[in-house]
């Protein structure tokens, strides 16, 4: 019981790094890549930020339905979870929500 | 663009690289299918070798798909690939793929941690999924 525990804290942790990073390089494309394509005409930015933001979406979906795959989480936590990544600044919302669980699910590991 | 000018030879060995990973990658996912699917059926103590599966995932597989896909991107941008049909069919199969790879790995490490396993039927997905990527990676129709 206590390395399940120990085990989905950890596959946590990854995840909510995984919640941030993505939140990080959205908004960064949203707010920064995207305006200076539009606006001043420089679409370096989209072209270098478009695959960055990708991998970083990928690795959020990976580490989600790896938590998915543990059974950390009920189906209606990995709609909302999936669905923040296609909100921009929705991922700094969700990695929160990822650290309360990761508090709780230390709090039962030291009381078992 | 560049993949077909100047820097060809630097091409090849990314592409090299990214079909290797891609190997392993999908070894890794096949091997992990057959284990999921096998396990409920397994006589005696079979927490040894789910530990020895989990641990080649972590070493193996995991680096592999990572491999794959910042190689793959790398190539798909330098050969202004994307939108293309052909890339975009393959992108949703190794998207597919590497899901699979993640409810996989947390599967078996719930697996590790004590759960009971329970059947899994992906093997003939992954099979297909495989033979496709490499179908729309050569041809490129």
């Amino acid at each position: 019981m206590k390395n399940e525990l120990k085990i989905n804290v950890s596959l946590l942790g990854q995840l909510k790094l995984a919640s941030i990073i993505e939140a990080a390089t959205l908004a960064l494309l949203v707010c920064v890549a995207v305006p200076l394509k539009h606006l001043w005409d420089w679409p370096i930015g989209v072209r270098a930020m478009g695959p960055v933001h990708g991998l970083a979406f990928i690795f959020y979906g990976w580490a989600l339905l790896q938590t998915a795959g543990a059974g950390i989480w009920q189906r209606h936590h990995i709609a909302l979870l999936a669905a923040s990544a296609f909100v921009p600044f929705a991922g700094l919302l969700a990695s929160r929500y990822i650290r309360r669980r990761i508090e709780a699910l230390d709090r039962e590991c030291s009381a078992t | 663009m560049f993949c077909d000018m100047n820097f060809a030879d630097y091409c090849i060995w990314l592409k090299a690289a990214h079909v290797a990973a891609a190997l392993l990658f999908v070894g890794g996912v096949v091997a992990t299918s057959l284990t999921l699917a096998l396990l409920p059926t397994m006589p005696g103590d079979s927490a040894p070798f789910v530990t020895g599966m989990r641990r080649y995932d972590r070493w193996v597989t995991v680096p592999a798909i990572i491999v794959v896909w910042l190689f793959g991107t790398g190539l798909a941008v330098s050969g202004a690939w994307f939108g293309q049909g052909w890339l975009s069919a393959k992108l949703g199969f190794v998207v597919l793929l590497s899901g699979l790879h993640g409810v996989q790995s947390g599967r078996l490490r719930r697996i590790e941690a004590g759960a009971s396993p329970a059947m899994s039927r992906s093997l003939p997905f992954v099979l297909f999924a495989a033979i496709a990527i490499a179908v729309l990676a050569v041809a490129k129709p």
